[in-house]
């Protein structure tokens, strides 16, 4: 069985080419750049996402400074804002390594201004702050992130509901709409489609939302009991056949 | 003078650099800008060539007679491809003449000891490297030595790559990682001087903007890659793994890969990737180098123990990076544990001293993520901890106050980073910007990105200690406590759920590769809310007793074993008699003897 982690790695929808230039010496030749390009547009197009691809590409923009597009690396920034439980946002920024501000191009670079937006941004999913996120999200300051990225990336907002739901689901059994709708920046009737679609159920009257019971919402108090394995005792076993 | 000698220096560097054609694994990328022809400087140059052969000759006479005989032995031992001889020469002569002779200065410049060698130009590529390798370890390199050390590791890498099929050359396996492990630390040690523009002299900044491709980022990876690529190791370990033949695995890995040479530095290359990707911050690409590597001590890789230690502490420190503490902690006690069970063994040299530090670092990395993410580990390695960093290990423990302390050990502990491209020196007007305002240093931005992680969780302490004392209690009520908003702290407990689930390689037989893993729960303190109630579930340990009666067994059989062993009390005169059948020698009563028998199996080095 796939484990998340290994999604993750190599996520099913990846191509036998790009699986190539992710896993081999291909993937340092700056030729390749723009497959891998047109790789991430199309994970924008068709909501998949490919970390190790992505990374890919900042790993020859790092390499090769005169390739650098601040377009492709905002999208990728934007991609893998929501990719808990994995830090795929910092991976990315830790290979942005500083570069002087080209002074010469005619038009000005994108990403120093939207930089903190963005960093902003996932810090408050990190800290579970959505409705804060939300109402950053909406705001003017993020208006040129909204306007001219994320309205580009398809289910982009859905995307953020997906982060939602794994912490909600792992934390709460029950919870209140009110509380729920704020999370998911959905209400009305709205919220109830999605809450359907999720297959959770909402109570009519009291407006509690239940949360079908999983691994992480269901804690139990146990004792650890100790378990001995055999490697532990090879030694004494040894040593009585040694002398027996 | 000092002209003159640059003159030399640049018609050397311009004829060796055209001869520097690694194999290249990965392609000629950005490497373009070849030099001009050295045609015009050719009479001055053979002038030169003259006087500096008279200087060598004076500096011939000046090297001391044992250090000839070493030299000769040396190259002796090589040539017949003697590695018990050779690991004698490089393990003990070397730095027994080091201390002797050469503490403060350079040892005598390869062209000078050339005559003793009868020219063997691939002994003297050697004894370049260990000539570097003493320079930049006891003395300061200078520009010079930086970029003939680059020139002759290239040299070194193009005879083993580019002959016509695999050289006989043999090196002791200790050697071969030595060579990799230089590589890349003075690769490394490069990019860290060449970020430094304020200190640079005019004629360096000439030099280091004509020079760009010299210690590049893709010239590192194309040896590394090329050495991995020639010796198949890939394809080794995977048919070691799938229990093929010895001769099996000879027609895998073909002629270059049977040769042990070939094998270790390919086996070598791999954790040399690891760590320069980390040094980039590659995280993600370091930890997928090692996709078919096992970390374990029972490899057959696995010798060189400073390989070992090395190995972990990247990996470990990647697993910081990605976030998955459980499996930090797991990779550092691992080699902690196995650095305490050899020490007994190994006290030897500068070998010793290196991975002291290096485990030092990991005590110190193993306490951030400890306090990050709380779980039992081993009470040897954890007092350890305690003893070492307690002191940060408690405030670390306790959220948002913590943080100094974090960055402390992080800036202590983490690897030497590096910033791929060099400032801009080519351009004038840049680089005077760039002088102006320099860019973060590599280690800050990646402190900055882990210290964000370790902000996010921040009340996860504080709300833990109050969770502890209930079994369910009202969120309201929690609020209070905290002094915080309801749904503030809601908030928070969600953070805490996050923060107490990670992914981690729990089952290392059928996950492959070091970034494979599933989802698991790292906390013993488990909770949930139900609208407005927190109901709260602790796990607790039962007590354990297999431990102590392990090692209470071992103890009395170890007890027994000597007592068993001891010479009977017999009567004096017949005791001679007892001693001349030359039982066990009589010291072995003591029970200390057992503890030789480490069940491991003996730590070998070469």
């Amino acid at each position: 069985m796939a484990t998340v982690a290994s999604t993750w790695v190599s996520p099913p929808t990846r191509t036998p080419l790009i699986e190539n230039l992710v896993s081999g010496v291909d993937r340092y030749n700056p030729n390749n750049v723009g497959i891998l390009e047109d790789y991430l547009y199309h994970q924008i197009r068709s909501e998949e996402y490919d970390c190790l691809a992505n990374l890919a590409i900042l790993k020859l923009y790092q390499f090769n400074p005169d390739l650098y597009n601040p377009d492709v690396v905002i999208n990728i920034l934007i991609k893998a804002l929501t990719s808990s439980p994995f830090p795929d946002f910092n991976l990315c920024l830790s290979l942005l390594d500083e570069r002087p501000v080209k002074e010469n191009t005619d038009e000005p670079d994108p990403l120093p201004s939207l930089l903190p937006i963005l960093t902003t941004l996932y810090n408050l999913l990190q800290q579970c702050r959505f409705p804060a996120f939300w109402a950053m999200y909406r705001s003017d300051e993020a208006e040129a992130l909204r306007d001219n990225y994320t309205v580009e990336c398809v289910g982009f907002e859905n995307t953020v509901r997906d982060v939602v739901i794994r912490a909600v689901k792992a934390a709460f059994k029950r919870i209140g709409s009110a509380r729920l709708s704020s999370y998911l920046d959905l209400s009305g009737d709205g919220l109830t489609a999605y809450i359907e679609k999720l297959g959770w159920s909402i109570d009519a009257v009291s407006g509690v939302v239940t949360v079908p019971p999983n691994l992480d919402n269901n804690p139990q108090s146990t004792v650890v009991q100790e378990y001995i394995q055999l490697p532990q005792l090879a030694k004494v076993i040894s040593h009585a056949t040694l002398t027996a | 003078m000092s002209q003159q000698r640059t003159t030399i220096w640049e018609t050397e560097l311009e004829e060796d650099l055209q001869d520097v054609d690694v194999n290249l694994a990965i392609g000629n990328y950005g490497q373009n800008g070849m030099y001009e022809d050295a045609q015009s400087r050719i009479d001055e140059a053979t002038l030169l060539a003259v006087q500096q052969q008279m200087a060598q000759q004076a500096a011939f006479s000046q090297v001391p007679d044992v250090v000839k005989r070493f030299i000769v032995h040396f190259h002796q031992a090589v040539l017949d491809n003697n590695l018990a001889e050779i690991t004698v020469a490089y393990e003990s002569g070397w730095n027994r003449l080091t201390e002797k002779f050469y503490a403060k200065t350079e040892w005598p410049e390869a062209e000078v000891i050339a005559p003793l060698v009868n020219d063997d130009q691939i002994f003297l590529i050697l004894y370049r490297e260990l000539y570097y390798r003493h320079v930049y370890s006891r003395l300061q390199p200078d520009i010079d030595d930086r970029f003939h050390s680059y020139e002759n590791s290239c040299e070194l890498f193009n005879y083993l790559l580019n002959s016509d099929g695999p050289v006989a050359l043999e090196l002791p396996e200790q050697w071969l990682w030595d060579i990799i492990d230089e590589f890349i630390y003075q690769y490394q040690s490069f990019c860290v001087w060449r970020s430094k523009v304020k200190s640079k002299t005019d004629e360096e900044i000439v030099l280091l903007s004509d020079e760009s491709q010299v210690w590049s980022s893709y010239s590192v990876l194309n040896v590394l890659y090329s050495l991995i690529q020639k010796s198949k190791i890939h394809e080794h370990i995977i048919a070691l793994q799938e229990g093929k033949s010895a001769e099996e695995i000879d027609e895998i890995v073909g002629e270059y890969g049977v040769r042990p040479l070939y094998r270790m530095l390919g086996y070598f290359s791999i954790i040399g990737l690891l760590r320069v990707h980390t040094l980039l911050g590659d995280f993600t690409l370091a930890l997928k180098v090692m996709e078919n590597v096992e970390l374990s001590q029972k490899s057959p890789f696995m010798r060189v123990t400073a390989c070992h230690v090395t190995t972990f502490y990247y990996v470990g420190f990647c697993y910081i990076m990605l976030r998955r503490y459980p499996d930090a902690i797991r990779t550092f006690v691992n080699i902690l544990n196995f650095i305490m069970r050899m020490r007994q063994y190994h006290t030897r040299s500068y070998q010793y001293d290196q991975i002291n530090k290096t485990a030092d670092r990991m005590y110190a990395l193993l306490a951030i993520c400890s306090a990050l993410s709380p779980m039992r580990v081993d009470d040897n390695i954890s007092n350890i901890v305690k003893e070492r960093y307690g002191e940060q290990f408690t405030k670390m423990s306790r959220g948002e106050e913590g943080l100094p302390a974090c960055e402390e050990l992080f800036l202590y502990a983490c690897p030497k980073f590096i910033a791929a491209n060099p400032p801009p020196y080519e351009e004038g007007d840049q680089l005077a910007m760039y002088l102006e305002d320099p860019p973060i240093e590599p280690a800050q931005r990646h402190l900055a990105l882990f210290l964000s992680e370790v902000r996010a969780q921040a009340p996860v302490p504080t709300l833990r200690s109050f969770l502890k004392l209930y079994t369910s209690l009202g969120a309201a009520k929690l609020a209070n406590f905290l002094d915080a908003d309801e749904e503030e702290m809601v908030q928070q407990l969600m953070i805490m759920k996050q923060a107490s689930r990670s992914v981690s390689r729990v089952d290392t037989e059928n996950e492959k590769g070091l970034l494979d893993g599933q989802i698991t729960s790292t906390s013993d303190l488990d909770f949930v809310i139900d609208e407005n109630m927190v109901h709260i579930a602790e796990s607790t340990l039962g007590r354990k007793y297999a431990g102590w009666f392990i090692r209470n067994t071992e103890h009395s059989q170890r007890v027994f074993d000597g007592l068993r062993n001891s010479p009977l009390p017999i009567p004096p005169k017949k005791a001679n008699a007892q001693a001349a059948k030359g039982g066990p020698e009589p010291s072995a009563a003591a029970p200390r003897t057992g503890g030789r028998n480490v069940a491991w199996g003996g730590v070998k080095t070469a």
